[in-house]
């Protein structure tokens, strides 16, 4: 607290300073890491930066259900489907992973190894690693083109915002949200979103072939 | 360390010399005692069918006055890459820092008092990360600003007139009273970004799950007295953002948990 307080006290005065910018340059330097750029990942087919709209420029870590940390930028060098849901949503969520392995289903079987598939929890609080792989389990989702994983109440929020979908914790521990997937290319940029609730899959399925050509 | 706050000191006895408005209180942010209210989408009217359960906060540090360009200022300086000229374009529309118009990209020193605006929800979020703290929730803010129910009647006039006149020049912040909790400009000066600003206004049970056409649920019909026409606003205001738009009289404070 001794040092909070501090802190608390030295951070207006030290930005009351900033007409001083020389002289706290090394200070702000010290600061610079907390938001240096992720390198893409070696897949990604261009490697020199991520691109200035694409979603890997959230840096936020998560965890997949193999218990490893999971950055966004993992999904580059391919096209990727992505949803968000929680494992004890009764209706919502399932019809959603079903819509997305329709597109699975439609993609020639030559395709189908091309595309990533993502899951993102809203729920930190229930949705561990083991609940991801058990919801995995009882979706039979196998292949390892798929990817689920939770992370931080921010790292979800931001992600949310991001592919702009609105949700909202209720009382009961449920969250109201939007059903929406959304296809990013290769490089991470959102080329198409649809409600997740539509059966049909055909508008999905082209915009996800026309990145795989 | 020590060196580091030598440094600190020597950096602040030149610059208060040299900077006669640098005074900057080292109450920078007030505890908000835990308290309970109900959100304005979960009032119902006389007849209304369900009770409504007041919402429960728990006590929060929030900071007492909006961001101000200087602290903004400051932040991008430590944090080039939210510079308006380096900023990715997923984080921003392309207003971001609109109104620091000088040729190096940073805030007009007659603004430096003024809070900062044309920031997008993004930059609001790395801003406070960056000092350790949070945007408060939706639920946090609206808290803050019934004041415990202090002078309502008041409150709601002031409301009412801001939100009735025209955008005006920004005044610097605290140029009016701070209310019973010692928070200063929730209304008058700019909007203001929450975490959760891309939640629901309407009440889960009167809408489907995944319906987007929320604006006329079932919020809007209660919206019965002044004050409830204003929180309305600003639950539509919030409701019609995203995560990349700027508004000129949109900015942000930050919050923190009090443990």
């Amino acid at each position: 607290m001794n040092t909070n307080s501090k802190r608390k006290l030295l951070l207006p005065l030290l930005l009351a300073c900033s007409a001083l910018t020389v002289s706290f340059q090394a200070l702000a330097e010290e600061h610079e890491h907390h938001h240096h750029q992720h390198e893409t990942s070696s897949a990604t087919p261009d490697p020199a930066a991520v691109s200035t709209d694409s979603i890997f420029n959230i840096t936020d870590s998560w965890t997949a259900a193999d218990g490893k940390a999971f950055q966004l930028d993992q999904l580059g060098g391919k096209p990727t489907v992505v949803a968000m849901v929680y494992t004890s949503c009764q209706y919502v969520c399932p019809l959603t992973v079903q819509n997305i392995k329709r597109i699975e289903r439609a993609l020639p079987a030559a395709q189908a190894g091309k595309v990533n598939f993502a899951l993102f929890s809203f729920d930190p609080q229930r949705d561990t690693p083991a609940k991801l792989a058990e919801f995995a389990k009882l979706h039979s989702i196998t292949a390892p083109s798929w990817v689920l994983a939770q992370g931080s109440e921010s790292a979800v929020r931001k992600l949310a915002v991001t592919l702009g979908i609105k949700y909202k914790k209720v009382q009961s521990g449920d969250y109201e949200h939007d059903a929406t997937i959304s296809i990013l290319d290769s490089n991470g940029v959102v080329k198409f979103q649809s409600d997740a609730m539509n059966k049909n899959v055909n508008d999905a399925t082209d915009a996800l072939k026309a990145l795989l050509h | 360390m020590k060196s580091k706050q030598a440094t600190f000191i020597s950096v602040l006895i030149l610059s208060s010399a040299l900077i006669s408005t640098a005074a900057v209180s080292a109450e920078d942010m007030v505890l908000v005692p835990e308290g309970s209210f109900t959100p304005f989408f979960l009032k119902k009217d006389a007849a209304g069918s369900s009770t409504a359960t007041a919402t429960v906060i728990n006590a929060f540090w929030l900071d007492t006055t909006p961001v101000t360009n200087r602290k903004f200022q400051a932040f991008v300086n430590q944090h080039p890459d939210w510079h308006k000229s380096n900023i990715r374009k997923i984080f921003t529309d392309s207003h971001y820092l609109a109104h620091w118009q000088n040729v190096q990209g940073s805030a007009d020193t007659a603004d430096l008092g003024k809070p900062v605006v044309n920031v997008s929800w993004f930059a609001a979020e790395a801003y406070c990360e960056a000092q350790d703290k949070r945007l408060p929730s939706t639920d946090e803010w609206e808290y803050t600003l019934t004041d415990n129910g202090r002078d309502q009647e008041n409150l709601q006039k002031q409301i009412i007139n801001w939100y009735s006149v025209p955008n005006q020049a920004l005044p610097a912040v605290r140029a009016k009273p701070a209310n019973g909790f010692g928070v200063f400009d929730l209304v008058g000066l700019i909007w203001e970004w929450t975490a959760d600003f891309n939640s629901y206004m309407a009440p889960p049970d009167s809408r489907n799950s995944g319906d987007k056409n929320l604006f006329c649920g079932s919020g809007s019909l209660n919206a019965s007295n002044l004050g409830d026409y204003a929180a309305f606003m600003r639950y539509s205001y919030r409701e019609s953002l995203k995560g990349n738009f700027t508004g000129k009289n949109l900015g942000f404070r930050c919050a923190k948990d009090a443990k």
